[in-house]
C-alpha cells in the first residue's frame, strides 16, 4: 500500500513537472531583436533587446536554464526583488534625435548607475545587502561599483516606481536604492560581462554586432539590465531579464575602415558638393548638407555582418527590425524574408538560422522621398550647467522647457550630490519664461530633501514640477565647495569631480512614466598644495612655538635690570666649558 | 552735572552715528551685505549668516538643521531669527538686530574702560594709572574698527558671543557676578570656547564683589558661581532639545569645533595643518591643539593674578589666534580691549611692527585668496602664508602686551628701573 503511495506521488509529481516545463513550445523564454533607426544628421540608433524569463519556482529552485547563474546567485544572496543596472557614455542629443528609446527607460547617466529594490527589515540590513550587492556585482561587470558606499547611496522617495509586480505584502519591506558612480568610465571590460550573461553568449544572432571598437565609439550608447518580477493575470510569476544596448552611431565615423581609422580629407572627386551654388564649378565646392544621403550597410556600420539568429531564441519574434519609411528600398542577403508593417515606417526580415545575415541601405531612389522616420517630439528638454566662477561657490541651473503647445507636463526633478556640495536649499527658485500667466512660485509643488552629512551622506533632492504649455522654467540654486582633506583627493585633483546626472520623471497618464537624464557636469573643487604636508606641519608647527616659546619665556623669566644679573659673554662660555673639560678629564685620570 | 550731562550727549551722538553708519551701508549698497557675508575672513562655518539662513529655512519647513553639514550654530538663534520678521521681504528688522548687538556690546565696553579697572584692580595699582583713554574713546575705538563694522554688516553670529563676553565682563567689573556668569554661559553656549574664561572671570568677580554682600571664601564663591554657570547651561541644552527635538546639535556645534570636520578656509591655523595633516596622526594633532589653546589660561591666570582683566584680554587675543574657526570677529574683540592699556602702551616694543603686519595682511589676505580661489595665478600656499604672517602679528601683540603689563607691575617694585633697559633671565 505505501509503495503504491510512493509511486503515485512520483507519477504525480512527474507530471506535473512535464506539464509546467518551460522549455514546452507555448512558453518561449527568450527572444532578442535588433531594431535599427536611421535618425537625422546622418546618425543610426541600434537598439539590442534580449529578454529572457524564469518562472519564480524554478529560481527558487535553482533551474536557471537561460537566466545566468551568475547573476541570479547574486540577486539571492543579496534579496535583490528587482534590480537596475546602467553603463552609458554619451549625450543624448534631444533636439536632432527627438524623444528617447523606450521613453528613457532603459538608459542611464554617463557613468554607472544602479538602483534596486532589497528585501529587509531594517535600513541597517538594507544598507548590508546594498554593499554584498554592489560588490557581487562589481566583480561580475568588472565596474568599481563596490565604490557605490554611503556618500554615494541615496534612498529616492518618489523618482522611482517598481516596474515589476511586486506583492503589496512584500513591498513593505523592501527598500529602494540608488547608487551613481558618474566617474566611471564604460569600457570594453564592461561589455564582455555583459554578452556572458546571453544564452548564445554573443556567438550567434544579433549579439554578434557588438563589438567594442564600434560600441564605445557611438556618440551616446547605454547598457542595462533590468531584473524585475512579472505577474501575469493568469499563469505563474516569472522573474524577467532584460539586457538592453542602445547606441547611437554616426554613419560618416563608423565607415571609415578600421584599418584605416584616421579621418583624412577625401580626395577631390569624393566630395560632395551642393551643385546648386551658383559658384560650384570643378575646381570650387561647397560641402553638401552634412546629414544628406544616408546609404550604409550592416558590415560597414558594425564591421562585421550578423552570424544567423541564436538558436535559442523564440523563432516567432522577429531579430531585426528596420525604422524607415516604406518608400525606400533595402537589399538583404539570400534567404531573408522581408515583411513591412502595416504603419508603413517599419520592416522586420526573417533571417536564416545558420547563415550571415547582411542589409543594405542605399540611397534614397527620389531625392524628394522622406530619407528617415521624423522623430518624436519629446515632452521635455532638460540642460544642466553651473553657474558662477571661482572654486569657493556656483550655482546649479537647470533650463527645462515643454515644447507641447497644448498639455503641461508634471514631472519629478531628483538630484543626487556628493557631500562635498553644500548645497543651500533656500536659494532654490523656479523662473518662468514665455508664460506670464503662471506665477513662478506655482511652479513647484513639492520638494523633499535629505541634506548630506561631510563624508558619510550624498544630498538627495526630489522636486517635483509642473510646467505650463510652451514655456521655459529655469530652476537655480547655490552651492558652496567644500575644501577636503588631501588624502580625499582624487591624482587628478585638478580636473574636477563629477556630479551624476539629475533624473527626470515625466508623470504621464496613469502609471506611465517617461525618463530623462541630463548630462553629468565637472565641479572643480579649491585644492590644497599636495607636495606641502610636511612644510605646512613644520611651518604651523613653528608659529605656534613661537608664539608659546615667546609668553612662556614672558611669564617664567625673572626681570632685571639691563646690567645686573649674571653676565653670559664669549668669557664666560670659554671659562665654562674649559672647566667641563678640565673635569672631564679629571674624573678620567 | 554739567559735564555729566555733555558727556551723554557725546555718547549718544557716537552710537546714532555707528547706528547711522552701518545703516547707510546695509542700505546704501544693498550688495555689501551678501559680498561680506561670503568673505572667509568674516564667516567661518560655525557663525556664517548664510548657513544660518539654510538652519532657518530647514527648521521652518520641519527638517532638522542639524541632519545635514551645512548648519553648526546653536539652536537658540532658530527661534530668535524665526520670529524676526522674514528677512527676504523685512532684511531690515535683522539689520536693526545686529546693529543693536553691536552697540549693547559698545555700552559694556565703555563701561568696562569708565570702571578704570583696567589700570588700577583691586590688587594692584598701576603708577601709570592716570593715562588712560575714557569709556566714549574705546567705545568709539570698537565702533568704528573696520573689522567691527564688516563683521557687522556681513552679520556674523559671532558678534552675539562678542556681546555675551563684553558683557560678562561688565557685569564682573561692576561687581554683579551672577550676571556675569548668565552672561558667559550665554557665550559658551553659543561658540564653546568663552568657557575657557571662566577662570580670570571669576577672580575678576572675587576682586569685584561688593563689599555688602561679598563672600569671603574664595571656594564657596567660586563653587557658586561654577553652579550658576552649570545650571544655566543646564536650561539651556534642555531648551535646545526641545526646540530641535533631539541631541543632534550637539555633535553638530560642538562637535565640528572639537573634531574640525568642515576644512573651510579661515584667518586661523587649523584649517589648512588638518587639510595636509596624515590621516593617522589627525586626532592626536586635534588634542594637541585644543591642548595648546587651553594651557594659556592657567599659566596667565597664575602669573597675572593681581590683574585678571589682563589675563581675560590676552586670552581673547591667544583665542583670536588658536581657536579652530577664529574670524576678525575674535580679532575685534581683541583689539577692542587692548585700547583700555593705553597706560603700558610706552612699555610695548613692536608697535611699530604690529600695526604694520596687521595692515600688511588685512590688505594681502583678500588679495591672495582671490589669487588662488578665483584667478587661478596662486595656490592654497598663498593664502595660507598670509594667514600664518596675520597669526604671527597678532602673537607678537599678544606677547607684547603681556610683557608691557608685567614691566609695569615689576616697576612698582623697582620704580628706579622707570625707563632704564631691562632683560629677563
Amino acid at each position: 500500500m505505501r509503495q503504491l503511495l510512493s509511486f503515485l506521488l512520483l507519477l504525480f509529481v512527474s507530471l506535473c513537472r512535464a506539464s509546467s516545463s518551460p522549455s514546452s513550445p507555448d512558453a518561449p523564454d527568450y527572444h532578442e531583436q535588433l531594431v535599427l533607426r536611421p535618425l537625422p544628421l546622418s546618425s543610426l540608433l541600434a537598439s539590442f533587446n534580449f529578454r529572457t524569463n524564469i518562472t519564480l519556482s524554478a529560481f527558487e529552485a535553482h533551474n536557471f536554464r537561460y537566466f545566468p547563474r551568475s547573476l541570479a546567485q547574486i540577486l539571492q544572496h543579496a534579496g535583490t526583488r528587482e534590480l537596475h543596472l546602467r553603463f552609458s557614455l554619451g549625450r543624448w542629443d534631444a533636439e536632432s534625435w527627438g524623444a528617447r528609446p523606450w521613453d528613457g527607460a532603459r538608459e542611464g547617466g554617463t557613468g554607472v548607475e544602479l538602483w534596486a529594490w532589497l528585501e529587509a527589515d531594517t535600513d541597517q540590513e538594507a544598507d548590508q545587502k546594498w554593499r554584498t550587492l554592489t560588490n557581487a556585482l562589481s566583480g561580475l561587470f568588472c565596474a568599481s561599483l563596490n565604490f557605490i558606499d554611503g556618500t554615494r547611496t541615496t534612498r529616492p522617495v518618489t523618482s522611482f516606481q517598481p516596474e515589476g509586480n511586486l506583492p503589496n505584502s512584500k513591498l513593505a519591506n523592501t527598500h529602494l536604492l540608488y547608487g551613481v558612480l558618474p566617474h566611471e568610465v564604460v569600457c570594453t571590460e564592461n561589455l564582455t560581462p555583459f554578452l556572458k550573461l546571453l544564452p548564445c553568449k554573443g556567438k550567434a544572432g544579433i549579439a554578434t554586432l557588438l563589438d567594442g571598437h564600434k560600441l564605445f565609439d557611438a556618440s551616446w550608447q547605454s547598457m542595462a539590465i533590468d531584473v524585475r518580477p512579472v505577474c501575469p493575470a493568469d499563469g505563474e510569476c516569472v522573474l524577467q531579464m532584460e539586457q538592453t544596448i542602445d547606441m547611437v552611431l554616426d554613419i560618416e565615423r563608423s565607415k571609415r575602415p578600421r584599418d584605416n581609422p584616421i579621418p583624412r580629407p577625401p580626395p577631390g572627386h569624393e566630395l560632395k558638393c551642393d551643385t546648386s551654388k551658383s559658384y560650384h564649378s570643378d575646381d570650387t565646392c561647397f560641402p553638401a548638407e552634412y546629414n544628406a544621403d544616408q546609404d550604409w550597410s550592416i558590415s560597414q556600420i558594425f564591421g562585421r555582418t550578423m552570424k544567423g539568429t541564436c538558436p535559442l531564441a523564440d523563432p516567432s519574434v522577429p531579430s531585426v527590425c528596420l525604422q524607415i519609411p516604406d518608400s525606400r528600398s533595402v537589399y538583404t542577403s539570400d534567404g531573408t524574408t522581408e515583411n513591412k508593417n502595416p504603419d508603413k515606417l517599419s520592416r522586420c526580415f526573417d533571417i536564416t538560422p545558420s547563415s550571415d545575415f547582411e542589409l543594405w541601405l542605399p540611397l534614397p531612389s527620389s531625392p524628394s522621398a522622406p530619407e528617415v522616420v521624423t522623430p518624436d517630439t519629446p515632452l521635455l528638454y532638460a540642460e544642466r550647467s553651473f553657474t558662477g566662477h571661482g572654486q569657493e561657490r556656483g550655482g546649479m541651473q537647470t533650463i527645462l522647457r515643454n515644447p507641447s503647445p497644448t498639455s503641461p507636463v508634471e514631472f519629478i526633478y531628483m538630484e543626487s550630490l556628493p557631500w562635498f556640495m553644500r548645497i543651500y536649499l533656500h536659494t532654490i527658485q523656479a523662473r518662468i519664461e514665455g508664460n506670464a500667466s503662471v506665477p513662478s512660485s506655482s511652479l513647484i509643488h513639492e520638494v523633499y530633501y535629505r541634506p548630506a552629512v561631510d563624508r558619510a551622506r550624498a544630498t538627495q533632492l526630489e522636486v517635483r514640477m509642473r510646467i505650463p504649455p510652451r514655456s521655459t522654467v529655469f530652476l537655480t540654486y547655490d552651492f558652496e565647495k567644500s575644501i577636503l582633506r588631501y588624502t580625499e583627493y582624487p591624482p587628478d585633483a585638478n580636473r574636477g569631480f563629477d556630479v551624476a546626472a539629475a533624473v527626470i520623471t515625466i508623470l504621464g497618464e496613469g502609471r506611465k512614466r517617461y525618463a530623462l537624464r541630463t548630462t553629468s557636469l565637472l565641479c572643480s573643487l579649491p585644492t590644497p598644495d599636495f607636495s606641502m604636508p610636511y612644510n605646512v606641519i613644520i611651518f604651523t608647527s613653528t608659529a605656534i612655538a613661537l608664539a608659546f616659546g615667546g609668553m612662556f619665556n614672558i611669564l617664567v623669566r625673572r626681570f632685571v635690570a639691563a646690567d645686573e644679573g649674571p653676565e653670559m659673554t664669549l668669557t664666560t662660555v670659554k671659562g665654562r666649558l674649559a672647566g667641563l673639560a678640565a673635569r672631564l678629564r679629571g674624573g678620567r685620570a | 552735572m554739567d559735564g555729566g550731562k555733555v558727556t551723554l550727549g557725546r555718547t549718544a551722538g557716537l552710537y546714532a552715528g555707528a547706528a547711522v553708519l552701518r545703516l547707510a551701508l546695509f542700505t546704501l549698497f544693498p550688495g555689501l551685505p551678501e559680498l561680506l557675508t561670503g568673505r572667509v575672513e568674516i564667516s567661518t562655518p560655525v557663525t556664517s549668516f548664510k548657513r544660518l539662513q539654510e538652519g532657518l529655512f530647514l527648521y521652518n519647513h520641519n527638517v532638522s538643521p542639524y541632519d545635514g553639514g551645512v548648519y553648526h550654530q546653536a539652536p537658540l538663534f532658530l527661534p530668535l531669527f524665526s520670529l524676526l520678521p522674514s528677512f527676504a521681504s523685512w532684511p531690515i528688522f535683522t539689520y536693526l538686530l545686529y546693529i543693536a548687538v553691536d552697540l549693547l556690546g559698545a555700552a559694556a565696553l565703555g563701561k568696562i574702560a569708565d570702571s578704570g579697572e583696567a589700570g588700577s584692580s583691586a590688587l594692584f595699582q598701576s603708577p601709570r594709572r592716570e593715562k588712560r583713554w575714557s569709556g566714549f574713546v574705546i567705545a568709539a575705538v570698537f565702533l568704528f574698527n573696520p573689522f567691527t563694522i564688516a563683521t557687522c554688516i556681513g552679520r556674523s553670529t559671532s558678534v552675539f558671543t562678542t556681546c555675551a563676553i563684553l558683557h560678562a565682563i561688565a557685569k564682573a567689573v561692576s561687581g554683579a557676578p551672577f550676571s556675569a556668569m548668565v552672561a558667559l554661559s550665554f557665550g559658551a553656549y553659543l561658540s564653546m570656547y568663552p568657557l575657557l574664561l571662566l577662570p580670570p572671570l571669576l577672580l575678576l568677580c572675587y576682586d569685584r564683589q561688593r563689599p555688602e554682600r561679598a563672600m569671603p571664601s574664595g571656594l564657596r564663591f567660586a563653587a557658586t558661581n561654577v553652579c550658576v554657570v552649570v545650571s544655566v547651561l543646564g536650561v539651556l541644552f534642555p531648551m535646545s532639545y526641545l526646540i530641535t527635538g533631539s541631541w543632534e546639535f550637539l555633535p553638530a556645534t560642538y562637535g565640528v569645533q572639537l573634531t574640525l570636520s568642515d576644512l573651510t578656509p579661515n584667518i586661523g591655523l587649523w584649517w589648512y595643518f588638518f587639510i595636509e595633516m596624515f590621516d593617522s596622526f589627525r586626532s592626536f594633532f586635534l588634542a594637541v591643539f585644543w591642548l595648546h589653546l587651553s594651557c594659556y589660561v592657567g599659566g596667565l591666570t597664575i602669573r597675572i593674578r593681581r590683574q585678571p582683566l589682563v589675563v581675560l584680554t590676552l586670552l581673547l587675543g591667544i583665542f583670536a589666534i588658536f581657536k579652530p574657526y577664529p574670524s576678525i570677529s575674535d580679532s575685534s574683540l581683541f583689539l577692542a580691549l587692548v585700547p583700555l592699556y593705553r597706560h603700558v602702551f610706552p612699555l610695548m616694543r613692536y608697535t611699530f611692527v604690529i600695526a604694520a603686519i596687521i595692515i600688511y595682511t588685512t590688505f594681502l589676505g583678500p588679495a591672495f585668496y582671490h589669487l588662488w580661489i578665483y584667478a587661478g595665478s596662486g595656490n592654497a600656499n598663498f593664502f595660507y602664508a598670509i594667514t600664518l604672517v596675520w597669526g604671527l602679528g597678532q602673537s607678537l601683540l599678544v606677547c607684547d602686551l603681556t610683557f608691557a603689563v608685567l614691566r609695569d607691575e615689576w616697576e612698582v617694585e623697582r620704580p628706579e628701573m622707570v625707563g632704564k633697559e631691562i632683560r629677563q633671565i
